[in-house]
């Protein structure tokens, strides 16, 4: 079955926006929920043209509920369920209208295996305990996630993504934006920012394989003393900060490592070498630590 | 051995004659005898093929000559000056986007192009970087007026970022220049070309009021 609506509210403002002369008035807050039953593992799209923030959290139920406010009627707020699709789309309705109008937040509650594909301009977009694939992706807000496991891919101008005890595999791509991934349990990692930071804080799980890459900015990790992994680290113009020299064996698969002529570099292996770690920046600084 | 054994051992070895290590398994599998018998067929239906036949030049003028009837393709004259019509193409948002997307594409196939082993190899992909950073500059000179004079936060960031950008491939571009055989510096010059191209595609989006 499929079918639309539109967010319900608008009628009554824009009735009595007439009535009142509300051409001249400030444009007044509106609010819809809608309720989708679902089976199986949904599919969640939001398309948010306009600003504000995303939060998606999980419970037991086989059902969606999108929650939204929108500071005016300049922005129409569409939803469509296809199946086990539901697409949430916020266009802007008065291309004059201020900044302050557009703005449109979201919260969703979705059960916990679901997949979700995210597009905002600005504002946070933040999911906790979501199994399943997800896509972010955002100009300049910040992605927060926290125990959330699937192919997460990730993609920001300016915003910045921390990443909290996350599972699955990452991929993030971003100009300026910051990576933080904080206590995972990921197997495939591949961040790339051009002049952001990455802090990555947390084991390696072994068979895994991490490359972490910034242009201009500090690759910094924090790696346990019950890791195992082999590490290739190298910067073109910056340098290479090695704080865990007595963790760090020559390579014990028998590969011998070198740098280019061209580049810095460090290559060697924490305890048995089992997983992959790729560390890169060009001009930045690479930083390697054991935690305590 | 096992049929998914035979399989590799056909694939690598090829079935004529049939390899010495297959030849016990076969002897007693029908599926793996099956299989050897269609090769068989295909090579041998293959051979009678003929070799391609390049068609002789009357069918292309003929071609040429319904294909300009239909007005599908310009007369030569008019074929002279394509180019110049170039930037009214990009002019539309959707052929600007998959312009972009196609730069996308090429910076990808840049990207994993192998490592220059020669200088003239070097000499070449550096060549190459330089096509597509002239092509990424161009269209940023027909970046929307719109876009370049908005106001809103997030056309703000934007253009910073395609500042910040422009100024980091300046960066990797001189390495390379400098130092054609710094593979880590082309891999960053390939990955600020495709930002720079996806960076685009979403300042046109914009403008065109997709979102």
């Amino acid at each position: 079955m499929k079918w639309k609506m539109k967010a319900p509210g608008v009628v009554p403002v824009l009735a009595a926006g007439m009535l009142f002369g509300a051409a001249q008035a400030p444009a007044a807050p509106q609010h819809f929920e809608r309720h989708f039953a679902v089976n199986g593992r949904p599919v969640v799209v939001i398309q948010n043209v306009a600003n504000g923030r995303i939060e998606v959290k999980s419970w037991k139920n086989s059902e969606v509920v999108v929650a939204a406010s929108q500071a005016s009627n300049k922005i129409s707020i569409d939803t469509e369920q296809a199946g086990a699709r539901i697409d949430v789309t916020a266009t802007i309705a008065d291309n004059a209208a201020p900044a302050g109008d557009l703005e449109a937040n979201f919260q969703l509650t979705v059960p916990e295996e679901t997949e979700l594909q995210l597009r905002t301009q600005t504002g946070l977009v933040y999911v906790e305990q979501v199994m399943g694939d997800m896509t972010l992706q955002s100009v300049a807000g910040e992605i927060h996630l926290k125990e959330v496991s699937g192919y997460i891919v990730v993609r920001t101008t300016v915003g910045s993504l921390v990443c909290t005890q996350c599972a699955g595999k990452l991929d993030f791509n971003s100009i300026s934006g910051n990576a933080q991934v904080l206590q995972p349990g990921l197997t495939s990692v591949t961040l790339f920012t051009m002049t952001g930071n990455i802090l990555y804080d947390g084991d390696f799980i072994r068979t895994g394989i991490y490359t972490m890459k910034s242009g201009k900015g500090t690759v910094e990790v924090h790696f346990s003393g019950n890791d195992s992994f082999d590490l290739k680290a190298q910067t073109a113009t910056g340098t290479v900060d090695n704080q865990a020299e007595a963790y760090l064996k020559p390579d014990s698969h028998g590969v011998r490592h070198m740098a280019s002529k061209f580049t810095k570099g460090l290559f060697g292996t924490v305890g048995s070498g089992l997983a992959k770690v790729e560390l890169s920046s060009y001009s930045g600084t690479i930083r390697i630590l054991k935690r305590d | 051995m096992q049929c998914k054994e035979v399989e590799v051992v056909l694939e690598q070895h090829g079935f004529v004659p049939v390899p010495e290590a297959a030849r016990t398994h076969l002897a007693g599998c029908r599926s793996c005898q099956g299989l050897v018998a269609d090769l068989t067929a295909i090579v041998a239906t293959a051979h009678l093929l003929p070799a391609e036949i390049e068609p002789p030049p009357r069918v292309w003028a003929s071609l040429r000559a319904q294909l300009e009837e239909e007005g599908i393709i310009k007369d030569a004259a008019a074929r002279g000056v394509w180019w110049q019509r170039f930037p009214e193409l990009f002019r539309t948002r959707v052929l600007a986007t998959a312009g972009v997307g196609l730069l996308i594409v090429a910076a990808v196939v840049l990207q994993v192009r192998p490592p220059a082993s020669r200088p003239t190899e070097a000499r070449n992909t550096y060549e190459n970087y330089d096509d597509t950073s002239m092509t990424l500059s161009n269209d940023e000179a027909h970046l929307p007026s719109m876009q370049l004079a908005g106001i809103s936060k997030v056309d703000v960031a934007l253009r910073q970022n395609l500042d910040i950008v422009d100024k980091f491939i300046v960066d990797c571009e001189q390495r390379v220049k400098e130092q054609p055989g710094d593979e880590l510096a082309r891999d960053y010059l390939s990955g600020a070309y495709q930002q720079k191209a996806q960076l685009l595609s979403v300042m046109m989006e914009r403008e065109g009021g997709v979102y």
